[in-house]
This record gives structure tokens, C-alpha cells and sequence, in this order.
């Protein structure tokens, strides 16, 4: 553990969405520094099996607390935040519905960043946003995306929910350090890969229409396989001088979408797709966009411009700021995290 | 009390999930304009504002009375709220629009009812799928006399999977989530859609009502505890008219249809594929029996095949229909003064069906007697 950190080892250290994907990952390597004041909040309806294995096998882990409650209730967050000097939050709003995914994502925060100024000690306030907050639809293709670009300014038209909640998630953060001097540091990891997340990123293509339609050829995916992100949170959590500051995360080594669809093919299992160049992928969202705007939302516009141009693109990325202000390095190559991702169709785990 | 000005003003409080669809059913109509938005949690209502472009946001509803003063208010809150709020928006002289359940208790909706017809307003419930464009045919039917008479039997089968992890989960996990304060819980939050279509042909309130649930395997391993989302329930109406309802987490495809007998012809309605088929008593001579039925069967669901394509092409197969169709009748019924498009008795009687079912399946089980040592 670094001398630098802005904590010490026996700071109360909070985790919320711990028992989620990232979450548990997040946990497992703050104790693996040796954090032995680790507070992980779950919701009362989690299954815990996967955290519970997990805190297992450390010793710090039997120390380890787990406070059930939700994130919506002011009391659950008080509970949640009392004492504690850093908070990773990661819990987050999933859901398709607009209100549903700003509960979760932006008021859950709001809540949790009010009972943190006024029960904890705050020293840090990790906020894990997402690479869904950008916009890339005025950007050239191929054009490199970092923590300086523009921000989507129509979730609505994007018709992404998870985008709309995470924005207005930021703006709260970012409002909280202005007015009420909470020190933050937002992350915003790209896509996170790895054992125990099966699906393949909407980036690579879909299968809506009962077949894959491979829809991001040779653009280079914004991956983080989870150890390497989950590392990349907890240094936001400890380093000092970073107050106020965005990184994005992804790996080193980026691959393409084509590479990683060969991969997992290869791997996995062999099926039909068939590729679809961008121009005609975005020509076919702006038709869908404009028959759902002309029929009155009869076809939700599930595709469109702005959801073409996130996803489909392409540009690069860069992981330099996270490199030289929070010193991160991969701890897992991009070979050994697609052998660790591909290995899961394996083994059986669900 | 007609409504004077052009475009009506309409209020919504309670910002959550079905709000959304209830901004896009009045963008859809025309003729009306959503001029405030109102949420305990004022930051529900601003979001909300934010993506429909309406700045008048509150998080008190009075105050939202005082200055928007909307000739319409849709309450959308969770239904502990309903009763008082919806009485709170009457006594300020604006019409409204419940959704489902109507409220928690039949006492607290014939109180509305009175309310609103001493002061000359209206209310509607959000019994959408009445409004289905397959409901409206169906009425439309019944109306030319189609069944021969009076139904003798009704049964509806509405379903609902436990699969949204994001919705069950939350309610699972908190004993104290609104859902869980219902006195019918989950069958509370969702078993008006199926009851109401009973109701319209129930016309006689003594009705006889036997309920019995439990809880499905797939519930108790997700944590269910208390909850039952099986339900079966026999309804007799004093005129004879029988029905039978049929809540399932469990029936898989999902049913979610309408069966109308009458003493000649029945009706079968399908929300799942928005489709209707007529039963027409004919005898077939023979062997017919075996050839003719099954084609005149698929003729008929080729026919709804065909009406729905057609009714995309020409955008008119809206998922959210129903609710359109139930709002602008409402709103018209309003405009023009006249009886708004779901009879208060229906209304009345599908809450006092619901709290019959509810006192019958959470009844408080007899204590079980211990085997003497
Ligand atoms: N996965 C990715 O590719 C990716 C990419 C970029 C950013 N991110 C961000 O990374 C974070 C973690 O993502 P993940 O993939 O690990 O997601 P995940 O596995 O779905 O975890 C999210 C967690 O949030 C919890 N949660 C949601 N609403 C809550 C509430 N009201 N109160 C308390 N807890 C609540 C969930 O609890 P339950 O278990 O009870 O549902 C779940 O454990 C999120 O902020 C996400 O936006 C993820």
C-alpha cells in the first residue's frame, strides 16, 4: 500500500453496487491492499453467493461488513455512510424506463453524496459514470475520444435510458463539488469484459433480428477487462491531487470489433453473422428514427442516429491521463483478459 | 362542467415509470397541453420536464393546484396516494384521470365518485385495456346484439412473469416497498386490468365472489415470503351472469384474454396478439364438423392478421393504444360534457371485487392447534 494514499489502512471504506460485477472486483482488490475497514452495501434482494466466496478468501474479508439496503431510502444511506472516508459508488440504474434508471442512478446518488457530507468523513467520493455519457455524433469517425469530448445532450433521442440516469448522475456529482466542496473523481470506464459477464458489447453488433448483424467491423473497442478497471477505480478512491478530475478507463493494447468477434467465435462457437458497413448501419437508424418520429413512436425509435454514432462509429481511445495522474497499469494483458473472458464458456459458471 | 378553453391543461402528479407514457398519450391527441408536473421528489418531476420540455415542476401538490391550475390532473403516484390526492385535485375544481388501482379501498372510490359528481367533474381510472382497438370491436359487437342476449359467462386470464428482475427484485427485497403495503400486494398493483373487462358485463352489483391463491414455486425461490401471485377466483352475478378469473405468474405463453358466452354467439378476445375471433353457433353436417370450424377459425385470424398490418402501416398499432383512446375519451368527455368513457359503476364494482378478494385470500389463517403432548 502507498504512504501517498488519502487514507490509511484502517479507514472505513464504503462500496456500493459491491456485489455487482465490477463492485465484488472493487472489493476484492481493496482488500487485497489491505484495506481492512471495507463496508459493502447490497440491496436486501441480492444473492451474495459471489461476494460472500469472495470476502472468504481474505483475511481482511472476515472484517468486512455488509449493510443491506437501498440506495433510494435517506435512512439506508445514512447507514451506508456513516463514518466512512471514501465511497466507490457503483450501484446503478439498469433499467430500459427513463424514470426508473434516473432513480437509481442519479437520486441514489444525490441520497448517498448527502448522508456522506453530513454522517462520513469525506476524503474522496468515487463516482463510476460510463463511456454511455458521450457523444461522438459530430466527431469524425476515427477521431480520438477522450475525457475532453462532448457530452450526449439528448438521452431522450438517444432513447437511452442508462445514459439519461448516468448524465444526470455527473451533473449532481459535479454540482456537489461546486457548491458543497464534496472532492470527487469521476471514472468512466468504456466496455468492462471479463469472467462473469457473458454477453458480447452492443458495440461489437446486435442479434435483435434473430441473427448477428456485425455492426462495428474494424473500429477499435473501448474495452477494460474488470480486474484492470476494477484496479483503475480504487486508485481514483486513494491518490491525491485528483480532486474534480474525469478519467476514462480502458485498456491498453485496445483490439478491434472484427478481432474480437473471430475470437469469440472461434472460442466459444461458430455462427452465422453477417457484417453491415457503417453508412448503411447509420442510413437504416436515421429511416428507423425518422418512421418513429412520422408514426408517432409507434416503432420506439430503438435505433437511431445518435445511438448509431456511440456504438458504431469507431474512434480511439487513449488511457494516457489514467496512466501519468492516478499511475495505473494493466494488471492483466489484453491476451490473458481475452483467454480470462473466453475461458468462462468453458467452466460452468452462469 | 364544459371546458372553455381550446387546448386543456393537464397536470401530472407522480413522476415515475408510467408517466412518460402518459405525456406521449396527450402529445398524441392534440388539443391539450401537459403545463405542470408534480412529484413529492422534485427531481422526478424535472427530469421529466427536462425530456418533455415543461418547466412548471413542484414537489407540493397544492401549490402545483394553486399556480398551474390545470383543468386535468393524472395521478400516476403509487395508489396509497390516490384517495387524497385525488380528492385534494377535485376540491380544486379539476377533473382527473387514476390510475390503476383506482384506490386502495372501495369506500375511498365511492367517496371520490360523490365528490366529483357534487361538484360537477369527472373521473376516469386507468383501465386501459378496455380501450384496446380488439375491446372496442368486441363492443362494438355486443352492441349489434352479436352474443343473442345477455353473456351467461365471462372469463378473463391476464398474466404476468416474474422475470423484470428490476421491478420484483426492489419489492422482494423491502417489506416496506409500496407494493407490499397493498392489503392484495402484488395482485393489487395489477389485477384491475383483468377484473374491469369482467365488470362491464357484471350488471348486477350482489355478486358472489370465491378467491383462492398461492404462492408459485418460482416466487418462494425468489424470496416471495408472504406474497401469492396465483389466483384463481368464481364470480355469480345475481342476474346468473358467471365469470371466472385467472391471475398467473406462471402460465406460459402469458394469457392475457377476454371470453365473452353468450346464449348464441361468444367472443374471444387476445391482447397478446391483438386479435379477436367470433365463435358462431353453426352445425356442421358430418364430418364438417372436423374441416369447417378449424378454417373458418383461420380465416378469421388471418383477417386480424391482415387488420393489424395494416393498422402498422398506417401507424395506428400503437403498444400504448389503449391508453391513448382512454385519455382522448376522456378529454372529450370533458369538452363536451358528457359521460366519461368508463361507467363509475364499473369502476366501483371492480374495487369492491378487489377488496372481496383481498379479505378472502389474506384473511388471517385459523391458528393451527398443537398436537396435545
Ligand atoms: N459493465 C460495464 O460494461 C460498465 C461500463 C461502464 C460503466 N459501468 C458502471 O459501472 C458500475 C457497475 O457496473 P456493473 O456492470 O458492475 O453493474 P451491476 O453488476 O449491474 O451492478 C450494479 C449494482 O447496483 C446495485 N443497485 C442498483 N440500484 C440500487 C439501489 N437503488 N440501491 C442499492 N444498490 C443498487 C445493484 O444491486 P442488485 O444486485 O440488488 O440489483 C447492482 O449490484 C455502474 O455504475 C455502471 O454504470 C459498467
Amino acid at each position: 500500500m502507498s504512504p501517498n494514499n488519502i487514507i490509511s489502512s484502517a479507514d472505513r471504506i464504503l462500496v456500493t453496487g459491491s456485489n455487482g460485477f465490477i463492485g465484488a472486483k472493487v472489493v476484492e482488490i481493496l482488500l487485497e491492499y489491505g484495506f481492512s475497514n471495507v463496508r459493502c452495501f447490497v440491496r436486501p434482494s441480492s444473492k451474495l453467493d459471489r461476494l460472500k466466496q469472495m470476502l472468504a478468501k481474505y483475511p481482511a474479508g472476515k472484517t468486512a461488513e455488509i449493510v443491506a439496503g437501498d440506495l433510494l431510502s435517506r435512512e439506508d444511506c445514512q447507514k451506508a455512510a456513516d463514518g466512512v472516508s471514501v465511497i466507490y459508488h457503483l450501484a446503478a440504474g439498469m433499467e430500459k424506463s427513463f424514470a426508473g434508471a434516473f432513480m437509481n442512478s442519479a437520486l441514489t446518488t444525490r441520497n448517498l453524496m448527502d448522508a456522506f457530507l453530513e454522517h462520513g468523513r469525506p476524503a474522496r467520493f468515487v463516482n463510476v459514470s460510463s463511456f454511455t455519457v458521450y457523444s461522438n455524433l459530430k466527431m469524425e469517425r476515427g477521431a480520438l475520444l477522450d475525457e475532453t469530448c462532448a457530452l450526449e445532450d439528448n438521452a431522450q433521442e438517444r432513447f437511452d435510458a442508462y445514459c439519461f440516469g448516468k448524465l444526470k448522475q455527473e451533473e449532481l456529482v459535479r454540482q456537489y463539488g461546486e457548491k458543497r466542496k464534496l472532492p470527487y473523481v469521476i471514472l468512466r470506464p468504456g466496455a468492462v469484459f471479463g469472467p462473469g459477464k457473458k454477453a458480447l458489447s452492443g458495440r461489437v453488433g446486435i442479434d435483435t433480428f434473430g441473427f448477428f448483424i456485425h455492426l462495428g467491423g474494424e473500429n477499435q473497442l473501448p474495452l477494460t477487462f474488470v480486474d484492470n478497471c476494477a484496479d483503475a477505480i480504487v486508485l481514483a478512491g486513494l491518490k491525491p491531487g485528483v480532486d474534480g478530475e474525469i478519467f476514462n478507463v480502458v485498456d491498453d493494447d485496445l483490439i478491434s470489433s472484427g478481432e474480437f468477434l473471430s475470437a469469440y467465435k472461434r472460442k466459444v462457437k461458430p455462427f452465422f453473422s453477417v457484417r453491415v458497413p457503417f453508412f448503411v448501419a447509420n442510413a437504416m437508424c436515421s429511416l428507423w428514427e425518422q418512421y418513429s418520429k412520422r408514426s408517432q413512436g409507434q416503432l420506439p425509435p430503438v435505433f437511431n442516429r445518435r445511438r448509431a454514432a456511440a456504438e458504431w462509429k469507431g474512434n480511439r481511445f487513449s488511457n494516457q491521463k489514467l496512466h501519468e495522474r492516478l499511475g495505473w497499469k494493466p494488471r492483466v494483458n489484453m491476451e490473458q483478459a481475452m483467454n480470462a473472458f473466453l475461458a468462462q464458456y468453458e467452466s460452468r459458471t452462469p | 362542467m364544459k371546458s372553455e378553453s381550446k387546448n386543456l391543461r393537464i397536470a401530472i402528479i407522480g413522476c415515475g415509470k408510467i408517466a412518460d407514457q402518459h405525456v406521449f398519450a396527450a402529445r398524441r391527441i392534440g388539443g391539450c397541453e401537459v403545463v405542470a408536473l408534480c412529484d413529492r421528489e422534485v427531481l422526478m418531476a424535472r427530469q421529466l420536464g427536462e425530456r418533455f420540455g415543461v418547466t412548471a415542476c413542484f414537489a407540493d401538490a397544492g401549490e402545483m393546484l394553486r399556480l398551474a391550475k390545470p383543468e386535468v390532473v393524472h395521478i400516476t403516484t403509487p395508489p396509497q396516494g390516490h384517495y387524497s390526492l385525488a380528492k385534494q385535485c377535485l376540491e380544486a375544481g379539476s377533473h382527473v384521470y387514476l390510475e390503476k388501482p383506482f384506490t386502495v379501498t372501495a369506500p375511498e372510490a365511492e367517496e371520490l365518485i360523490c365528490l366529483a359528481e357534487r361538484r360537477g367533474l369527472k373521473l376516469t381510472a386507468g383501465h386501459n385495456l378496455q380501450f384496446t382497438p380488439e375491446m372496442l370491436e368486441m363492443r362494438r359487437l355486443v352492441k349489434l346484439g352479436f352474443l343473442g342476449g345477455k353473456p351467461v359467462h365471462l372469463e378473463s386470464h391476464f398474466s404476468y412473469g416474474l422475470g423484470d428482475a428490476s421491478y420484483v427484485g426492489p419489492l422482494l427485497g423491502n417489506r416496506q416497498h409500496w407494493v407490499r403495503q397493498l392489503p392484495g400486494q402484488l395482485l393489487h398493483n395489477i389485477l384491475s386490468h383483468g377484473l374491469a373487462k369482467l365488470c362491464e358485463f357484471l350488471d348486477d352489483d350482489q355478486v358472489e365472489v370465491i378467491a383462492s391463491a398461492h404462492q408459485s414455486e418460482q416466487l418462494r425461490s425468489l424470496g416471495g415470503a408472504e406474497i401469492l401471485d396465483e389466483l384463481r377466483v368464481l364470480i355469480r352475478a345475481a342476474s346468473g351472469t358467471t365469470a371466472f378469473f385467472c391471475f398467473s405468474t406462471q402460465i406460459k405463453p402469458g394469457r392475457n384474454e377476454l371470453r365473452i358466452c353468450g346464449p348464441v354467439n361468444s367472443i374471444t378476445v387476445d391482447h397478446a396478439s391483438g386479435s379477436l375471433i367470433r365463435h358462431e353457433n353453426r352445425s356442421y353436417k358430418s364430418y364438417l364438423t372436423f374441416f369447417a370450424p378449424p378454417l373458418v377459425n383461420a380465416r378469421q385470424h388471418f383477417r386480424n392478421a391482415w387488420i393489424n398490418f395494416k393498422n402498422f402501416l398506417t401507424g395506428k398499432l400503437h403498444q400504448d393504444s389503449g391508453m391513448k383512446e382512454l385519455v382522448e375519451c376522456f378529454y372529450q368527455s370533458i369538452k363536451n360534457d358528457s359521460a366519461p368513457p368508463l361507467s363509475y359503476r364499473e369502476i366501483l364494482l371492480t374495487a369492491r371485487i378487489m377488496d372481496e378478494i383481498f379479505a378472502q385470500i389474506y384473511k388471517p389463517k385459523p391458528p393451527v392447534s398443537k398436537p396435545s403432548p
